[in-house]
C-alpha cells in the first residue's frame, strides 16, 4: 500500500484535530493555522488525485485493518479526490476573502470558535466524500449540522440566531429522514457498508421481495438530503441563513455544506442502491419536478428581493433546482452536468457573495440595492467580479455556468419525456437570472451623483486597501475562466470517477 | 456604337427635358435657399419687380424652346422608326428595356401635343400662382418621364417610370402650398402608390408565369406553369387591373382624383386628366393585352367584376359630377366618369371597343384639356371657384364660353363632334362582345351617363350667356392672350377631329387589328 | 489568404478599442485619428479577406473537445462581412462628429469599436457555437452603449434590451443544442448537418426546437412579440442607433436566423412543417405590426426604428420561405436595408444634433434650411419604399420572387404585406420629406432660422451612402451574382 493511500484519513483526522487545537489559540494563530491545514489537506489531496488517476481505479482503505462488517471503510476514487481537492480551494479563498468581514463582525475572544467550526466542517466534508459506511456519513452529516449552524450563528445578531434556530430544525427534520432510511436500508439488507447494501439490493430487487420498502428508503434518503440542501419547497431557512451570516460563513455554506450532502446523495444513488434502480423509481421524477419549481421559484424569490444577499442567496435555491434537475433527468449525461454544476456552482456562487461583500463595503455597508449605485466605480475588482459572477450566473460563454448549461441541455436530450420541459425551464431560468443579476450589474455601473455619494458617506476602495479579499477575488475569476474555457478536463474526471462509482 | 446612336435619338427627348427640368429644380431650389437666408434677416428684402419680370420671361423663353424642341425630337424619333433599346438591368432577367410601337406612338404625340397647349397656357396661367421656376422644373421633368414611360417596351421598366411618374408629378398637385394642396397632394401620392403596389403584386406574379415580360401583342402567358395556378393568376390580373385603375380613377381608388385636380393649378390639372389619368389605361391595356392576354380573362369573373366597376364608374362618376358644384370638382368627376368609358371599352375586349376606347383617349385628351383650362382662364380672370357663380361669364370672356361649349358638347358626344365617334364606336363594341348582359347594360349606362354630362355641362354654357338677372359679372372685352389662344385652338382640334377622325379611326383600327391578328 | 488573418480582423478592433480608454490621448482630433486608423485597417483587411477567401478555418481555442470558437469565412458570411466593412468606417466618422457634444466619449468609442470586431466574429463564425459565443458577447458590449446617456430612460431602455437579447440566446441555446446533439457536425454547412438516423424517434421534436430557436435570435432582429426593446433603445446616440440598431446588432440577429435555417437545420427537413408557417404568419404580421406603428409614432428615431422592426422582418420572411429566392432576397434586404436605413438614421441624427429636435412636427421647413441633408433623406426614403431604380427595389424584386415561388398561401399574403407595408413606409416617410419641402403658405422660416447643415464629417458619409444606394438599384448585377453564388452552394 503506497504511502499516498494514507491521505483520506490523515486529512480527515487533520482537520478534526485541528479545531480542538484551535480552541486553545487566539483568533490569529488559529486563522493561520486552519489555512495551513486546508492548504496541507488540499496539497496531499491533489497528490492523491494524482495517483488515483495514474493508477486509474478506485482503493478502498480498511481503517485498522479490520474487515466490513465490523470495520469502517473508506473507499477513494477519481471523483473523490477531486472533490476533496475542489472544496480545499474552494474553502480557502473563502476563508481568506472574509477575514475582514469577521474580524469586524465577531466579538475578539470568539474569533478562535469560528476556526474550530470551520475545521470541523472541513472535517465532516472530507469524511462524507471519502466514507464508505452509510452510518458513517450520517454521523458526519450531523457534525456538519452543527459545525455549520455555528458558522451562521457566530455573528451574533439577532436574526442569525433565529436563522441558525430555523436551519437546525429544518437540518435535524433532513438528517432524521436520513437516519431512517439508513435503519430502512439497515433492516432490509443488514449492512453499512455502501458496497455491501449494494448487492443486497442487487438481489432483492432482483427477487422482487420487500419492494415497497426499498422504495420508501430511498424515498426518506433523497427527501431528507433534499431538505438538508435546500432543495426548493425546503429552502425556507437558506436566505436567512446566507443572507445574514458573515461572509466566509455565507459564502461556506452556500457552496459547500449543501454540495456535500449532495455529494452524498450521489454516492446513495450509485453506490448504496445502485442506478438503475433508482431510475425505475419514480423518485427522480419527483425531484426533477422539485428541482424545475426550484429553478423558477428561486429566482421569481430573488428578482423580488431587496438585499444583494438575500437575492443571491436566493439564487442559490435556483441553482440547487439545476442540480436536482440534472439528477431528475435519469442518465448518467445528467448526473456528470449535476456534479459539474455542483463545481462550476461552489466557484461562482462563493465569487459573487465576495464581490457583493466589496461592493457594499463601497457603499458604506449597505446592503440595499438603491445605495449600490456607481458601486462598480468605486470598488472596481468587486464590480469586475461581480460582474463576471453574474455572467456566469446566466451561462455566457467562456465562463462556467455556460458549460453546465451546455451539459444540462444535452442530457436533457437524452431523455425523451423530459427534453422539452426541461429546456424551456432552462431557458426561463437563465432569463429570470438574467433580470436580477444583470440588473444588479448596470446598477453598479450606473454612476451616482456626487452630493449622494458624500451625503452617504459612500468610499472608494482600491484594489490594494484589501488584499485578501481582492486576491480571493482574483483567484475566484480566474477560476471561473478555467472551468469555462477549459472544461474538458474536469468533465473527463467526472465522468472517469462515476464509472469508478459504479 | 449604332446602339448607342440609337439610344440617344430615343433618348434626346428625354434627356433634353428631363435635365433642364432638373436643372430649373435646382435653381429654384437654391432660389430659395438664398431667400430664405436672406428672409431670416430681412424679410422685406425682395427682388424688384422688373427685375422679377425680366427673369421670369427667361424662363419663357427657355422653357419654350425645351419644349419645343423636345417635343419635335420626340416626334420625329417616334414616328421615323420603331426603335428598341436596352439601357441596363435591374435585377436578373429584368433589363429597363425600350420599344416604341403604335400605341406608344399614339400616346407620345398625344402627350406632345398636350405637353405644348398645357406648357403655353401656364406662361400666363402661372403668373397667378407664382413659383414658376419650380413648376416648370416639374412639368419638363414630367413630360421627360411620361415620354420614357410611353416608350417602355416592358412590364418592369413601365413600372419603374410610372412609379416616378406619381412622384414627379405630386409636387405639381402640391404646387399651391396651402394646407388642402398638400393634403390632395399626399391623398394623391398614396392612393397612387396603393395602385402601383397592387400592379406590383400582379407583376410579380405575371414575372413568375409569364415567359418574358416584353411587350407581345396577345400576352405572353406560359400556359404550362399556369395550369393548377389558374386561381392565384386570376386575382393577380384582377388587383393589377383594380391597381392600374388606380390612376384612371376607377372605382374603388378613385377619390384622389376630385381631390387633386381642383387643388392643383389650371395647367396641371389639364395635363394630370388628360394625361397622367390615361397613363392608367396604357398601363391596362399593357398589363391586359400584352402581357397576360385577354383570352386569360375573358369570361371570367375578373372581367365581369371589372365591368361592373367600369360602368358604375361610369355613371357614379356622372351623377356626383351633376351634384357637384365646384367646377373644378365637377370636371373632375367628369373625368372619372369617361376615364372608365375606356376602362369599359377596354373590359369587354372586343376589337371594336378596343378601336372605341382608344379614340376615347384622344378625344377626350383633347376635350378635358380644353375643359381645364378653361376653368382655368375663369379662375384666372374672376377668381371665382364655383359654377353658379359663372353666371354671366359670357358677357366677359365671350370667346372662351365659346370653346367651352364646343367642347362640352364634343363630351356629350353630339355629332358631329369628336365624342360621337368614339361613343359610337365603344357602342358598337359592347353590342358585337359576347358579355351577354352587359352587352345590353353598357350602352344604356353610356347613353345615361351622355345625358348626365349634358345635364352638368351645359347649364354653365345657358347660364353663362343667359344669366337672366342674377349675375354680377361686369360687360368686359376678353383679352384675345395665350390662355384664350390655347383653349380655342383645342376646341378647334376637338371639332375638327370629330369631323374629320378617319385617319385617326383607321390608326387606332390598325392598333387593335395588332391585338387580334398576332 | 492565410487563416490567420481573420483572427487579426476581428481582435484587431476588440484590442484597439479596448485600448482606447488607456491611451493618454492630448487631442480630440489623435483619438479620431487613431480610431478611424484601427476601423479602416480592420475594414480593408476584411475586404482583403472577402476578396481571397481563405479556405481553411482557423481554430482560436476550444471549451471542448467538439466545442470550439473557430473561423471561417464563406459566402453567406462574407455578404454580413461586407456590410460592416463598409458602413464602419463611415459610420465611425460621423459618430466622430456627432459625440462632440456628448460626455464620456472614450468610453463610448472603446465598445463602439469593440462592437466591430464581435460582429466580425459572427460574420465569420465556423460554426454554432462560435456564433453563439460572438452573439452573446454582442449583447454585452453593445449594452454600455445603450446605457451611455446614463438618464433614467436609457437604464429601462438597456435592462429591457439585456432581458430580451439574453432571454433570446437561451431560447436559441436550445436549438443550438439540438444540433450539437442529432448533427454530424456543428459547423456550417450549406443545406443543414442535422442527420435524420440520429434523431430517429425525436423528428417530431424538430419543428419545435426550430420555432423555438428562430424565435430566440430572431429577438435581436426584433421580431413580433420581441421588438419592443428596440424602439426603447433609441435612446442611445444616434451613431448607436444608426449603426447598431438599425445594421449590426439587428442584422446580426437576422443573419443568424438565415445561418441556422439555411446552414444549421436545413431546408429539407423543415419545409412545409407547421413551424415554417407559423414563423412565416409571424414574419408577415411583424412586417405589418412595425409599419402601422412606424406611421403612428411621431418621434422620429422612434419611427425609424419600427420601419427597421418591419424591414427586418422582411429579412426573417425571405428566411423562412426556404427556397433559393428567398434566401437570394433575405441577403439583398439585408444589404440593402442597411445602407438605406443607416442613411436615413444619420439624416435625423444631423437633425437631432444640429437643433436637438426629435418629433416629425418640428421638421417643418427644414428642407431650405438643411438641403443637403433632406434631399439625401428623400432618396433613402424612395429607397426604402422600393421606387425602382434605387436599391430597395432590388431586394423586394428578389423576396418577392421567392414569395410567388414558394406557391404557398401564407408567402402570398406576405407578398401582400411587402406591398401594403410599402405603402405604409411611403405613408410615414414621405410625410416627413413632405413637412419638410412644403411647410405650407403661412410658414415663417425664421421660426427656423437656427438650422443649418452639418459639417463635412457627417455629410460624407451620406453622400457615399446615397450613391450606394443609386448605384445597386441601378448596377445590382454585382451584388446578385455574389449573392446567387451561396444561393447555389445551399440548393445545388
Amino acid at each position: 500500500m503506497a504511502l499516498i493511500q494514507n491521505v483520506p484519513l490523515v486529512s480527515i483526522l487533520l482537520s478534526l484535530f485541528a479545531g480542538p487545537v484551535s480552541s486553545v489559540l487566539d483568533g490569529k494563530w488559529a486563522k493561520r493555522l486552519n489555512l495551513f491545514v486546508i492548504t496541507f489537506i488540499g496539497i496531499l489531496s491533489a497528490g492523491l488525485l494524482s495517483f488515483v488517476i495514474g493508477t486509474d481505479q478506485e482503493y478502498v482503505y480498511t481503517m485498522g485493518h479490520f474487515p466490513a462488517p465490523w470495520g469502517n471503510e473508506i473507499r477513494v476514487g477519481v471523483l473523490e479526490a477531486a472533490m476533496a481537492l475542489f472544496f480545499c480551494i474552494i474553502m480557502f479563498l473563502c476563508v481568506i476573502g472574509g477575514v475582514l468581514e469577521r474580524e469586524r463582525e465577531i466579538e475578539e475572544t470568539k474569533q478562535n470558535l469560528y476556526y474550530i467550526m470551520v475545521n470541523l466542517l472541513l472535517c465532516s466534508l472530507l469524511a462524507l466524500i471519502y466514507t464508505n459506511d452509510l452510518f458513517t456519513a450520517y454521523v458526519f452529516v450531523e457534525i456538519n449540522t452543527i459545525s455549520a449552524c455555528g458558522l451562521i450563528m457566530i455573528r451574533q445578531t439577532g436574526r442569525t440566531i433565529e436563522a441558525a434556530t430555523r436551519y437546525m430544525i429544518m437540518s435535524l427534520l433532513g438528517s432524521g429522514l436520513l437516519l431512517l432510511g439508513i435503519c430502512f436500508l439497515y433492516s432490509l439488507t443488514g449492512h453499512l457498508l455502501m458496497s455491501n447494501i449494494k448487492e443486497q439490493v442487487t438481489l432483492l430487487q432482483a427477487s422482487g421481495e420487500y419492494h415497497i420498502p426499498l422504495l420508501t428508503a430511498i424515498c426518506l434518503m433523497s427527501v431528507g438530503i433534499a431538505i438538508k440542501s435546500a432543495l426548493y419547497p425546503f429552502h425556507t431557512w437558506l436566505p436567512d441563513a446566507y443572507g445574514y451570516s458573515t461572509l466566509s460563513s455565507a459564502a461556506i455554506l452556500s457552496s459547500l455544506v449543501s454540495k456535500g450532502y449532495i455529494f452524498l446523495l450521489v454516492k446513495i444513488f450509485y453506490r448504496v442502491i445502485g442506478f438503475d434502480i433508482i431510475r425505475e423509481s419514480k423518485v427522480i421524477n419527483v425531484l426533477f419536478i422539485f428541482g424545475i419549481a426550484g429553478m423558477i421559484m428561486g429566482s421569481v424569490n430573488a428578482i423580488r428581493a431587496n438585499n444583494i444577499n438575500r437575492m443571491i442567496a436566493y439564487s442559490s435555491v435556483a441553482q440547487i433546482g439545476y442540480i436536482y434537475m440534472g439528477f431528475g433527468l435519469g442518465t448518467t449525461a445528467g448526473i456528470i452536468a449535476s456534479i459539474y454544476h455542483i463545481v462550476s456552482h461552489a466557484a461562482t456562487k462563493s465569487l459573487l457573495f465576495v464581490a457583493a461583500s466589496g461592493i457594499t463595503d463601497a457603499s458604506a455597508k449597505s446592503e440595499n440595492f438603491f445605495d449600490l449605485t456607481g458601486a462598480g466605480y468605486r470598488n472596481k475588482l468587486a464590480g469586475a467580479a461581480f460582474t463576471v459572477g453574474s455572467l456566469s450566473m446566466v451561462g455566457f460563454p467562456m465562463f462556467s455556468g455556460f458549460i453546465s448549461k451546455l451539459l444540462f441541455s444535452q442530457a436533457a436530450m437524452g431523455n425523451k419525456h423530459k427534453i422539452l420541459i426541461t429546456l424551456i425551464a432552462l431557458a426561463i431560468s437563465v432569463i429570470l437570472n438574467a433580470v436580477y443579476f444583470m440588473k444588479t450589474v448596470i446598477r453598479i455601473y450606473t454612476p451616482e451623483k456626487k452630493e449622494v455619494i458624500i451625503d452617504k458617506g459612500f468610499e472608494e476602495i482600491s484594489i490594494w486597501e484589501q488584499p485578501a479579499k481582492s486576491a480571493a477575488l482574483i483567484c475566484f475569476i480566474a477560476l471561473n475562466l478555467l472551468l469555462g474555457l477549459s472544461s474538458e478536463p474536469v468533465i473527463r474526471l467526472i465522468e472517469r470517477g462515476l464509472e469508478m462509482f459504479g | 456604337m449604332d446602339a448607342f446612336i440609337e439610344g440617344m435619338k430615343m433618348f434626346a427627348p428625354v434627356l433634353l427635358s428631363g435635365m433642364s427640368g432638373i436643372g430649373l429644380l435646382f435653381s429654384s431650389f437654391r432660389s430659395h435657399i438664398r431667400e430664405t437666408e436672406n428672409g431670416s434677416e430681412n424679410a422685406e428684402n425682395k427682388e424688384s419687380p422688373a427685375d422679377t419680370a425680366d427673369s421670369l420671361k427667361k424662363l419663357h423663353i427657355f422653357v419654350g424652346i425645351v419644349l419645343t424642341v423636345a417635343v419635335i425630337m420626340a416626334l420625329v424619333s417616334v414616328w421615323t422608326k420603331e426603335r428598341s433599346v436596352t439601357l441596363f438591368y435591374l435585377a436578373d432577367r429584368v433589363p429597363v428595356y425600350f420599344h416604341v410601337d403604335a400605341l406608344g406612338r399614339l400616346f407620345i404625340t398625344l402627350t406632345s401635343v398636350i405637353w405644348l397647349a398645357a406648357g403655353v397656357y401656364a406662361f400666363q396661367y402661372m403668373k397667378h400662382e407664382g413659383e414658376e421656376k419650380r413648376f416648370f422644373g416639374f412639368f419638363l421633368l414630367l413630360y421627360g418621364v411620361l415620354l420614357s414611360l410611353e416608350s417602355a417596351g416592358n412590364l418592369i421598366t413601365f413600372y419603374f417610370f410610372y412609379e416616378l411618374m406619381t412622384l414627379s408629378s405630386m409636387p405639381l398637385v402640391m404646387h399651391n402650398g396651402s394646407k388642402e394642396s398638400i393634403m390632395a397632394g399626399l391623398k394623391y401620392l398614396f392612393y397612387s402608390l396603393c395602385g402601383a403596389y397592387f400592379a406590383l403584386f400582379g407583376i410579380y406574379f405575371l414575372y413568375q408565369y409569364c415567359d418574358t415580360l416584353n411587350f407581345t401583342a396577345g400576352g405572353t402567358l406560359n400556359m404550362t406553369l399556369v395550369s393548377g395556378n389558374v386561381q392565384i393568376l386570376q386575382i393577380a390580373v384582377f388587383l393589377m387591373i383594380i391597381g392600374f385603375g388606380t390612376k384612371a380613377g376607377m372605382l374603388p381608388f378613385h377619390s384622389w382624383l376630385t381631390a387633386a385636380h381642383p387643388a392643383a393649378p389650371a395647367p396641371a390639372s389639364a395635363a394630370l386628366s388628360s394625361i397622367i389619368v390615361k397613363s392608367g389605361v396604357l398601363a391596362t391595356i399593357r398589363a391586359v393585352y400584352y402581357i397576360v392576354g385577354m383570352e386569360f380573362i375573358r369570361g371570367t369573373w375578373v372581367q365581369t367584376v371589372w365591368m361592373i366597376l367600369t360602368l358604375l364608374t361610369v355613371f357614379m362618376g356622372s351623377m356626383l359630377a351633376y351634384r357637384e358644384k365646384v367646377f373644378k370638382k365637377r370636371l373632375a368627376y367628369s373625368t372619372i366618369s369617361q376615364v372608365s368609358y375606356i376602362l369599359f371599352g377596354l373590359s369587354l375586349g372586343s376589337y371594336m371597343a378596343m378601336t372605341g376606347a382608344l379614340l376615347h383617349v384622344v378625344f377626350h385628351a383633347f376635350i378635358k384639356c380644353a375643359l381645364f383650362l378653361t376653368a382655368g382662364t375663369f379662375i384666372y380672370r374672376t377668381d371665382r371657384i364655383r359654377a353658379e357663380e359663372y353666371s354671366g361669364i359670357g358677357r366677359q370672356m365671350k370667346v372662351t364660353l365659346w370653346g367651352y361649349t364646343f367642347a362640352s358638347l364634343a363630351l356629350i358626344g353630339i355629332p358631329p363632334f369628336s365624342g360621337f365617334t368614339s361613343k359610337w364606336y365603344l357602342a358598337l363594341g359592347a353590342l358585337s362582345s359576347e358579355t351577354g348582359f352587359f352587352a345590353f347594360l353598357g350602352p344604356v349606362v353610356l347613353l345615361v351617363s351622355a345625358l348626365l354630362t349634358a345635364g352638368y355641362l351645359l347649364p354653365v354654357t345657358v347660364k353663362g350667356f343667359l344669366p337672366g338677372k342674377d349675375t354680377d359679372i361686369p360687360v368686359k372685352k376678353e383679352p384675345f392672350d395665350k390662355m384664350t389662344a390655347v383653349v380655342l385652338i383645342l376646341c378647334i382640334v376637338t371639332v375638327i377631329l370629330g369631323i374629320w377622325p378617319n385617319p385617326l379611326i383607321r390608326f387606332a383600327e390598325q392598333i387593335a387589328a395588332s391585338l387580334w391578328c398576332y | 489568404m492565410r487563416a490567420y488573418y481573420m483572427v487579426i480582423a476581428v481582435l484587431l478592433p476588440m484590442l484597439g478599442g479596448a485600448l482606447i480608454p488607456l491611451i493618454p490621448f492630448r487631442k480630440r482630433s489623435v483619438i479620431a485619428l487613431y480610431m478611424e486608423f484601427v476601423v479602416l485597417a480592420t475594414s480593408i483587411l476584411t475586404f482583403l479577406l472577402i476578396f481571397h477567401r481563405p479556405e481553411n478555418a482557423f481554430v482560436l481555442f476550444r471549451f471542448t473537445g467538439r466545442l470550439s470558437i473557430s473561423l471561417r469565412l464563406d459566402g453567406a458570411g462574407s455578404v454580413f462581412a461586407t456590410i460592416l466593412a463598409f458602413l464602419w468606417p463611415l459610420a465611425t466618422l460621423y459618430a466622430f462628429e456627432y459625440m462632440k457634444h456628448e460626455e464620456r466619449e472614450k468610453i463610448f468609442f472603446m465598445f463602439y469599436t469593440v462592437t466591430y470586431g464581435v460582429t466580425l466574429g459572427i460574420a465569420m463564425a465556423e460554426d454554432i457555437v462560435t456564433m453563439y459565443f460572438f452573439y452573446e458577447m454582442l449583447t454585452m458590449v453593445t449594452l454600455p452603449l445603450v446605457l451611455h446617456t446614463l438618464t433614467r430612460e436609457a437604464v429601462l431602455a438597456s435592462r429591457t434590451y439585456l432581458y430580451y437579447s439574453l432571454g433570446g440566446a437561451a431560447f436559441a441555446f436550445i436549438g443550438m443544442i439540438y444540433i450539437l446533439v442529432y448533427g454530424t457536425t456543428s459547423n456550417f454547412t450549406p443545406g443543414g448537418v442535422l442527420d435524420p438516423a440520429k434523431i430517429g424517434d425525436k423528428m417530431n421534436l424538430l419543428p419545435l426546437i426550430y420555432a423555438i430557436c428562430f424565435c430566440g435570435f430572431s429577438v435581436k432582429a426584433a421580431m413580433c412579440p420581441f421588438s419592443a426593446w428596440l424602439p426603447k433603445a433609441g435612446v442611445a446616440p444616434t451613431p448607436v442607433t444608426a449603426l447598431l440598431h438599425a445594421v449590426a446588432v439587428v442584422k446580426a440577429g437576422a443573419f443568424a436566423t438565415l445561418r441556422i435555417t439555411y446552414f444549421s437545420f436545413g431546408t429539407e427537413l423543415l419545409r412545409g412543417t407547421w413551424a415554417q408557417n407559423l414563423l412565416m404568419a409571424v414574419t408577415v404580421f411583424t412586417i405589418l405590426f412595425g409599419c402601422s406603428r412606424a406611421v403612428k409614432e411621431t418621434h422620429i428615431k422612434r419611427r425609424l426604428a419600427w420601419s427597421t422592426v418591419s424591414n427586418l422582418s422582411y429579412i426573417l420572411f425571405g428566411v423562412v420561405l426556404m427556397t433559393p429566392f428567398g434566401l437570394i432576397g433575405a441577403l439583398l434586404h439585408m444589404m440593402c436595408h442597411a445602407v438605406m436605413k443607416i442613411c436615413s438614421f444619420f439624416c435625423a441624427g444631423a437633425v437631432i444634433y444640429k437643433t436637438e429636435r426629435t418629433y416629425v412636427h418640428q421638421l417643418d421647413g427644414f428642407g431650405r434650411k438643411m438641403p443637403k441633408v433632406f434631399i439625401i433623406f428623400t432618396i433613402a426614403a424612395l429607397a426604402l419604399m422600393g421606387v425602382p431604380g434605387l436599391s430597395g427595389f432590388v431586394s423586394k424584386w428578389y423576396l418577392a420572387k421567392g414569395a410567388v415561388a414558394a406557391g404557398n398561401p401564407l408567402a402570398y399574403a406576405g407578398l401582400g404585406a411587402l406591398l401594403v407595408s410599402a405603402l405604409l413606409t411611403a405613408i410615414y416617410m414621405l410625410t416627413i420629406v413632405v413637412r419638410a419641402f412644403f411647410p405650407g403658405k403661412e410658414f415663417d422660416y425664421r421660426t427656423v432660422a437656427d438650422v443649418a447643415d452639418p459639417g463635412w464629417m457627417m455629410i460624407l458619409p451620406l453622400v457615399v451612402f446615397v450613391i450606394v444606394i443609386c448605384l445597386i438599384g441601378l448596377y445590382p448585377q454585382f451584388l446578385t451574382d455574389a449573392v446567387m453564388n451561396v444561393a447555389a452552394e445551399v440548393f445545388p
